[in-house]
């Protein structure tokens, strides 16, 4: 028996107990974070392949996961008519001051790194002003942009395959598009504080 | 692959490395009713429900919100792409994906009805539609495993891929194409948030009948 053939009896142990605890569990609010536990096994099954190609497939599975896990609380506020929790905003002066200065040099320093860890920089920059000083219902915004980059980004893809010679306009492209994308992403995190269009 | 007796004759192959979308008669069949029930999507006007006030002859028409009756027909017609794509995708984990999304969506068009019990009805079948998505990964995964492509084009007709993977596909498109069971079935055309209910419908059984293709085939 190799490696792959025992991971997988394992993973569909996992699976097996992550079903019966779904199948035990009777409270709504547990049954969704249960069902998350599910979906984290189906991406232990991707990762056994252990190859380029099944990291690359992690990513989307993820994302698909998290969108269904986010639509599932979401229906489940509406279904039982939860209100917003509101809150009050922190007063602490450091959060007044220091977030122009610091949010440039990250931003700044993102743009420099550019790509997926430029973006990630960049991001926290974006996160720490927004959680700082606020936002006033950016959201709209926000998706908008992340959008155009993720156009730009495929458009990119399709210069690789069907003009490989431009493949330096190619990687700025997609470079670019990756930064932008990444950031936009991370600061909905900081917008997340307060406003309703959640 | 076009030998195999469900496909039919080869219409079109778009190559993309090894990965092939290829359209044969058997899918080009399924694309062109999916395109059909998108633009059923767009035109159609929404349904408007009758109440019938108890002991009296009087008689209500239900308002249509429009913020939700844009929301559903969004979810339609995203449903349909979903659906676009799952019926001419030529990869495995393509398909898988295109089915979650399929998931997805079936459940944004139920949401969008303001009513309790259809609620409780999406929030369960989301609960199936996400359980069914570890099913569909893993069949994507163990056929990557055991074969080490995912292109249906490269795997049709050898029989490589082990029947558990292909056993999971099946499951996990029953999961995800679960969604018509969460609704009355007579009231297809009658049902809060008619006549986008229908691309529920009409996405299941397209994932069903692609998915006993590919079984088929691969």
């Amino acid at each position: 028996m190799d490696f792959y053939q025992a991971g997988l009896f394992c993973t569909l142990v996992c699976v097996a107990i992550s079903f019966i605890a779904l199948f035990r569990e009777r409270d709504d609010i547990h049954k969704i974070l249960v069902v998350d536990l599910v979906e984290t096994t189906g991406l232990v099954l991707i990762c056994l392949v252990a190859t380029d190609l099944a990291e690359a497939l992690i990513l989307p599975g993820l994302v698909v996961g998290i969108s269904e896990l986010l639509m599932l609380a979401e229906l489940y506020i509406r279904k039982e008519k939860l209100p917003l929790p509101s809150f009050k905003p922190i007063k602490i002066e450091v959060m007044r001051t220091a977030p122009p200065i610091i949010s440039f040099v990250l931003v700044v320093y993102g743009i420099i790194l550019s790509g997926f860890s430029g973006g990630a920089v960049a991001g926290i920059g974006m996160v720490f002003y927004f959680l700082c000083k606020g936002y006033e219902e950016r959201f709209e915004l926000l998706e908008t942009v992340s959008g155009y980059a993720w156009a730009l980004w495929i458009a990119a893809f399709f210069i690789f395959m069907i003009l490989p010679q431009a493949w330096l306009i190619a990687v700025m492209l997609s470079g670019g598009a990756i930064l932008v994308k990444v950031t936009t992403k991370m600061a909905l995190i900081g917008a997340m504080r307060e406003g309703h269009n959640v | 692959m076009f030998n195999l007796p469900i496909e039919g004759e080869e219409l079109f192959a778009l190559e993309f490395g090894d990965i092939v979308n290829y359209f044969s008669l058997y899918t080009t069949t399924l694309f062109l009713f999916a395109a059909a029930f998108i633009i059923i999507a767009i035109i159609a006007r929404p349904e408007r429900q009758t109440d019938i006030v108890f002991g009296t002859d009087a008689v209500y028409t239900k308002e249509i919100n429009q913020d939700n009756l844009r929301f559903q027909r969004f979810m339609a017609i995203a449903c349909g792409l979903a659906t676009l794509g799952a019926v001419s995708s030529g990869d495995l984990f393509n398909f898988s994906l295109f089915t979650a999304l399929i998931g997805i969506t079936n459940i944004g068009i139920v949401a969008g009805v303001n009513n309790r019990y259809v609620l409780n009805a999406a929030y369960n079948y989301g609960i199936v539609a996400m359980v069914a998505t570890t099913f569909l990964f893993g069949g994507a995964s163990i056929a990557l495993g055991t074969c080490g492509t995912l292109s249906i084009w490269e795997l049709a007709g050898k029989g490589l891929v082990p029947l558990a993977a292909k056993m999971f596909l099946v499951l996990g498109v029953m999961g995800e194409g679960m969604a018509p069971f969460y609704i009355a079935k007579a009231e297809i055309t009658r049902a809060p948030g008619a006549p986008y209910v229908l691309m529920i419908h009409v996405s299941s059984l397209l994932i069903f009948l692609r998915v006993i293709e590919i079984i088929l085939t691969v």
